[in-house]
Formats: C-alpha cells, structure tokens, sequence
C-alpha cells in the first residue's frame, strides 16, 4: 500500500507505530487514515485515549465524515451515550467486545464490495494499562489474523517508554511491519522497517494537525 | 431452569440445578447475548438470577439488557455481582460487590454469597475472570460449581487462543458446553451453535445458525446454498442428489424458476437453492446471492465452452464475499476435463475447491457439500465431545 503523505510504501498488513510519548503518534496514524479513507477506503478507528466525539471532530476538520469508530473510552468512564451506525462504545475491559465490533465494521466493508480498508488502534498501551501483556497478546493474536485475512491495513500505537523490553518484544511478534518515531531535541524522525523493506530516517513535522514529510 | 435459547431449549429440556452451563465463545462472536438471554428467560419463571460483570459497568450493563428489550429492572429477583466498578477506579451501589476483582479470596466469599440467595448465576465473562485473576481461576469455579448444589451456574467464556491445558479444563469442568462458533471467510459471514457436550441427557449433535436481533436476542434460522451453473450443467440433478427433500419447477426439461432442496447433512439443516442458467433469470441471482452463505458452481467438465458462462455466474453470485466450491460434474463422459485443466482454463486460484462429480449417481457430490462446509465454519464443529 503506497502511503503518499509518508512517501513511503507498506507491505505489511499489521504495523506497529512505537515511538517516545509526545512525539505525535497519534496525529501520525491519523493522518494516514484520512489520506487513505479521503482516497475512498473504508476507515475504522478504534480509540482507547479519546472519546469518539474527539475523534470524529478531528476528521470533521478535514472534511471526512465517513469513518467507523470503536470507542473504548466513554463505557470505560462510566459515560452512557448512546451507540450510532457508525460509532460503537464498549469497555477497554471487553476484549471481545471490541473484537466483535471490529468484525462487525469489516462485515459491513466487506459486503458492500469495499475491499481497501484502514484501521487504526490508538493505543495498544492504554489497554496495557487495564490488562496483562498476555491478555493482550492474544487478542491482538487474533485481531492481527483477522486484519490479514481480510487484507487490510492496520497501525497500532504504541508508547515506547511505558512497557518493558519483554512485552514490546512480545508485541512485535504480532506485528511484521514497524513505524519507528523518534524525538531527536530539535527535530522528529521516522522510519520504516519490515523484513523486505527498511526506509532511511526522514524528518516530519506537525502543523495544525497535519502531518508534513521535510526529507 | 430454563435455557432461553431456540432449539437448544428443545433439546436439553432444562438444566437441572447443581449443573453448569457453559456458552464456549469464538472470540470474535457477539456471544455474552447467550448468557444475558439464559438469566432473562429465568426471570420471566420467577427465578432469583444473578449477572456478574467483569467486563462492563452495572449502568452499561443495564442498558445492554435494554437493547435486546429485557428490562431486567422490572424483576425484583434480579440482581448484580460488580466485579468491574473497583477494577477502574469507581464506587458502586449494587448489591454483591467485589471491591478487589484481583482477589480470588475476595471474589470467592461474594459468589458464595450470591450463590447461597440465588437461583441462577451467570458469569458474563468467566475469560476475564481468567484474563485478570489468573488460571487459579477455575479452582475456584470447581469449589462454586461443587457449592452451587442447589443452583444453577451460567457462563459465558471467550475462547482466546489460551494454552490447550485451559481450555480443555473449561471444557471438563461443565457439566453441558454449547459452542458458540463463528463462520469465517475473510470477515465473519455467519454464527452457529451446538452441543459440545451434556451429561444429564442423550442428545443429537447438531449445529443451529443464528443471528442476534435487536430487540429479541438470539434467534436461529436456515442457511442457503446456491447452486449455479451454465445451462445444462446438471444443477436439478445435483439439488436432488444432495437433498433429502427437493423440488424443481420445470418447463420442457429444464428449470425456468427454481429448485429447492432441504439437505440434512452434519447436524445442520440447509436450504438448497439451485438457479436456472439461462441469461434472462440472472436477476434472481442478486436476490439470492444477498442472502446465501456460501456458492456452489456446477460445470459440465466436457464442455469447456460454456466455462465465460460459469464464470460469469460466479462473478455474479459471489460479489457479496460469499466463498464458492466448484463442482466439475459429468466425470463419466469421455473427454471430462480433469479439476486441474479446468482450473487453468478458468483461471481459478489454487485454494478454490474443484471436485470432480457424476450428479447422476451421486458421486462426488457430498465431498463438494463438505469442502463448502469447511470453508465455512473450518474444522471447528461436528468432533463432539457428548452429544452423539
């Protein structure tokens, strides 16, 4: 999958985006997803850090409105808005929960003939927060399966600092593409790395909101 | 007590107090509804149930209830055991709570307790229980289940990849487990149940397909097969070989509408549809195609000329993402093309089956149901472990 904003192209299904907190991971994959969901893919968001409100705000700035979002926050903090056809709530805590409205999303691309989807899991780490590494581990077993079986495209989050080398190790078993952000003082880097293809380092920079590629 | 459950309610009768329940669930099935459905129908009976939550607030709980229109508020008898609330930093005002939900200790004495003042307990999520307690977990449903001799325990597990010794004891330590399965292509395109086991009855093995409707739960219904193919192929022919019942409607020898068969195959029911070749009736394929899991092209293997038509066919039925077997019928007729000629002519892709078939005498046409069947639901069900 050619990603134009990064200039670079993807060739792994699940992608992990690790990178220092701060550095801008989030409006990372965000972008991704409005280039590929404004060029007609289907586009999922699942989010463990913002409320769908946010979320669809974010995008609606862009002018995209046509994006599915799982929200993993508002049952979490006790909030009861109602679930939309677009926008479906459930506990950080439901693992199955968040699985099953996942392939329900995938379900509904699927039959409607839309085969070019983009998913987005922002963030690995919160669910890290509530579960145990192996716990995640296999949900993320079996999501990483379905995304590939469906041959879409999926970028999960992940704060670098939090975790111990154990777990991120574990975690990149999951995945067979890595984004790499880093925060060099002056400047943000990244990369990307899978077992055929390893990017150089190229300078991004964030301005309001959207993500621009300097090297 | 009662089940709740279509079908299974015919077959299990009831569940006898002292035994369990457990709703085995693929992790990408909508399968707490099980649980949630088994309490609600006990509450109708005037049973004293209990729900207890892992996974989601009592609010959120409540109203998850509510969208199935179950308002479980309106029994008195029903109450909740909150094992969520602490577990994310909140206060909670129901009746049994579980203020440390890392605790096994702590959990023990609440479940005893909820056991002792109720009918019925369900476990919403006997995984989580696992996910955050640890495998110690089920010693612990073994001593409430031995506890329990005047109840009933109700659970729905998740079956994550675990190791095999887990999954195994879930399995063992129920005395009834209905699998609640997913039908995979490349999405999910159905869901079934059936009985993996039972101990206080001798039951039929068999499979039901449902869907989970809002309001209503969980409601069964048969699944579709289409047969499609070229003119002439041998789809009537192959609709009466596969069915036990089947009827065409036929205008000078060939079929100017439909045939339909029931096939009772591997547990499952299935109704079989089986289309007329001709051009003129494509549009019927639409309507069909929306509402079929899976496809099966029959081809006249001597007559390559007819495989654009098949193809076609194809195309057309199988654009909602339905997976397809094909049938290379008419193998006893001199110059029957082989499966793999005929693949390289229809430039199909090497994981579609193709199975040779004489549709006249039956031949081949149960390996194509079977080969269809696994690209349904995979190996997953038919091995039962109880169930005869």
């Amino acid at each position: 999958m050619r990603i134009d904003i990064l200039d670079i192209d993807i060739d792994s299904n699940n992608i992990m985006v690790i990178g220092p907190p701060l550095v801008g991971k989030s409006i990372f994959v965000r972008n991704i997803v409005l280039e590929k969901v404004s060029g007609g893919s289907g586009g999922i968001y699942i989010t463990t850090k913002d409320t769908a409100e946010t979320i669809l705000d974010w995008f609606q700035k862009f002018n995209l409105n046509e994006i599915k979002i799982i929200d993993c926050v508002s049952r979490t903090i006790f909030s009861d808005a109602p679930d939309t056809d677009d926008i479906k709530r459930v506990s950080i805590m439901d693992l199955t929960g968040i699985s099953v409205r996942i392939n329900m999303f995938l379900e509904r691309f699927w039959k409607s003939g839309k085969r070019d989807v983009v998913i987005a899991f922002d963030s690995v780490s919160t669910v890290l927060m509530y579960l145990n590494p192996q716990t995640v581990f296999r949900f993320l077993h079996v999501l990483t399966n379905r995304i590939k079986s469906f041959g879409a495209f999926a970028f999960y989050t992940v704060d670098e600092n939090m975790h111990d080398e154990r777990t991120i190790a574990m975690l990149k078993q999951l995945f067979n593409g890595v984004i790499e952000l880093k925060d060099e003082g002056n400047r943000r880097i990244f990369r990307y790395v899978s077992p055929s293809i390893r990017t150089e380092w190229k300078e991004f920079n964030i301005v309001n909101d959207k993500l621009e590629v300097l090297s | 007590m009662k089940i709740g459950i279509p079908v299974l309610d015919d077959l299990l009768k009831e569940i006898p107090r002292g035994k369990t329940l457990t709703y085995y669930i693929d992790p990408e099935v909508e399968g707490d509804v099980f649980g949630m459905q088994t309490l609600y129908r006990n509450l109708e009976e005037g049973y004293r149930c209990v729900y207890v939550t892992s996974t989601m607030s009592p609010m959120s709980l409540r109203n998850r209830f509510k969208e199935f229109g179950w308002f479980v508020d309106d029994f008195e008898k029903f109450s909740i055991v909150d094992a969520y609330s602490s577990y994310v930093g909140a206060t909670s005002d129901e009746k049994y709570v579980v203020k440390d939900p890392t605790n096994l200790d702590e959990f023990d004495e609440v479940i005893r307790k909820a056991i002792d003042e109720n009918d019925l307990i369900v476990f919403g999520s006997l995984s989580t229980i696992i996910d955050i307690c640890g495998e110690e977990t089920l010693t612990y449903f073994e001593k409430w289940k031995k506890y329990a001799e005047n109840s009933v325990i109700v659970s729905n597990f998740t079956a994550w990849p675990y190791p095999e010794e887990i999954l195994n004891k879930v399995k063992d330590m129920s005395n009834a487990v209905v699998k609640i399965g997913g039908i995979h292509h490349r999405v999910i395109l159905g869901h079934y149940y059936g009985i993996l086991k039972v101990d206080w009855t001798q039951v039929k093995g068999r499979a039901v397909l449902f869907k989970v409707v809002k309001p209503g739960g969980v409601k069964a219904y048969i699944p579709k097969i289409l047969v499609t193919g070229p003119f002439n192929a041998g789809k009537s022919t192959f609709v009466h070989a596969i069915s036990n019942k089947a009827i065409s409607v036929d205008r000078l020898g060939t079929t100017v509408a439909l045939d339909h068969g029931k096939v009772e195959y591997k547990g499952f029911t299935i109704d079989v549809f089986g289309t007329p070749g001709q051009e003129r009736f494509d549009p019927i394929l639409r309507v069909l195609g929306s509402e079929a899991l899976g496809v099966i092209l029959v081809i006249d293997s001597t007559k390559p000329e007819t495989f654009p038509r098949a193809k076609q066919l194809l195309e057309k039925t199988t654009q909602f993402g339905l997976p397809y077997v094909i049938a290379a019928n008419k193998q006893d007729l001199p110059n029957a093309l082989k499966p793999e000629e005929i693949r390289k002519l229809m430039h199909l892709p090497e994981d579609v089956p193709i199975i040779p078939t004489v549709a006249t005498k039956k031949i081949g046409v149960y390996e194509v149901l079977d080969a269809l069947i696994k690209l349904l639901i995979g190996e997953g069900y038919g091995k039962s472990e109880g169930a005869t």
